[in-house]
């Protein structure tokens, strides 16, 4: 039997975002994005789980280094952190702000910074009764 | 396709702990571990969530009974609540009681105290040492 070992650290970020799509009439996208589609925006406090895996160095007892990861974390919290989505993130301009383009977002900042540990799993928190997930698939 | 029922109890905790590594200088300990090599350690809330899978059994509708997992927890427990564990518990004297640590003794403990009882073994434990910080382990 091998053992699995994963951590996950929650990070928080307060975001403004309108969800709107360019290929779409203002008529669509309000009868697609319903109250979303206000033009002047509507935030959030987001909450990301970062699930990281690997093995736990004898040295140290840990996968990955708590204070690495918050300084990897940090550059991507401080770009989303009290931004509007949509106007002042470029990736955003192009692909609307929802729970499902953020984490994937936020997988495609943080995925190629991990030098200890493997990324396993991202879950936004968006409010505190929905939220999306994303991560590699291997089936 | 099968069928998988899982059963989670949930525990708190209150330790202290002390993150140092006896191979390196004060120095190389504090820039690896931060505050956290304080030789007069500090506490957490911790939140064990213990997740067994087996068999329901038909008889009581319970994979085990609740009646009997809870003592086992808390007697595994004796060793860690209200502990400092780098110096109370045995299990700490040569290993960094970080979460993935504790999370990997907790398993072995608890798993020992699980055999013989029958058609269910452990899925997963997950530590919380903080609210947003948990550790999650299992064997496969």
């Amino acid at each position: 039997m091998k053992e699995v070992c994963a951590l996950t650290k929650v990070y928080h970020f307060s975001a403004a975002h309108r969800l709107n799509a360019k290929r779409y009439s203002d008529e669509e996208n309000r009868r697609i994005f319903g109250k979303c589609n206000n033009p002047k925006g509507h935030g959030h406090d987001y909450y990301v789980e970062v699930k990281v895996t690997g093995d736990i160095d004898p040295d140290t007892g840990m996968i990955i280094n708590l204070s690495d990861l918050d300084r990897i974390m940090k550059d991507i919290i401080d770009e989303l952190d009290h931004a509007r989505l949509d106007i002042e993130i470029p990736y955003f301009r192009e692909f609307t702000p929802s729970g499902e383009n953020i984490v994937k977002y936020i997988w495609i900042k943080l995925q190629p910074k991990m030098d200890k540990g493997r990324l396993l799993h991202l879950k936004l928190w968006e409010t505190s009764d929905n939220y999306f997930e994303y991560f590699e698939d291997n089936n | 396709m099968g069928y998988k029922t899982l059963l989670t109890k949930r525990v708190e905790f209150s330790a202290s702990h002390r993150y140092w590594n006896p191979k390196w200088n004060e120095e190389a300990n504090k820039a690896v571990f931060g505050k956290c090599i304080s030789p007069y350690g500090h506490g957490h809330n911790y939140i064990l969530e213990v997740t067994i899978e087996g068999t329901v059994d038909p008889d009581t509708g319970m994979i085990i009974n609740l009646y009997n997992l809870k003592p086992i927890i808390n007697d595994v427990l004796k060793d860690f609540d209200h502990k400092f564990l780098n110096e109370d518990n045995p299990y700490f004297k040569d290993l960094i009681p970080t979460t993935e640590n504790i999370s990997r003794v907790l398993w072995d403990l608890i798993e020992k105290k699980l055999e013989g009882t029958s058609d269910c073994r452990l899925y997963r434990i997950r530590l919380y040492e903080t609210p947003d910080l948990y550790v999650d382990y299992w064997r496969e």
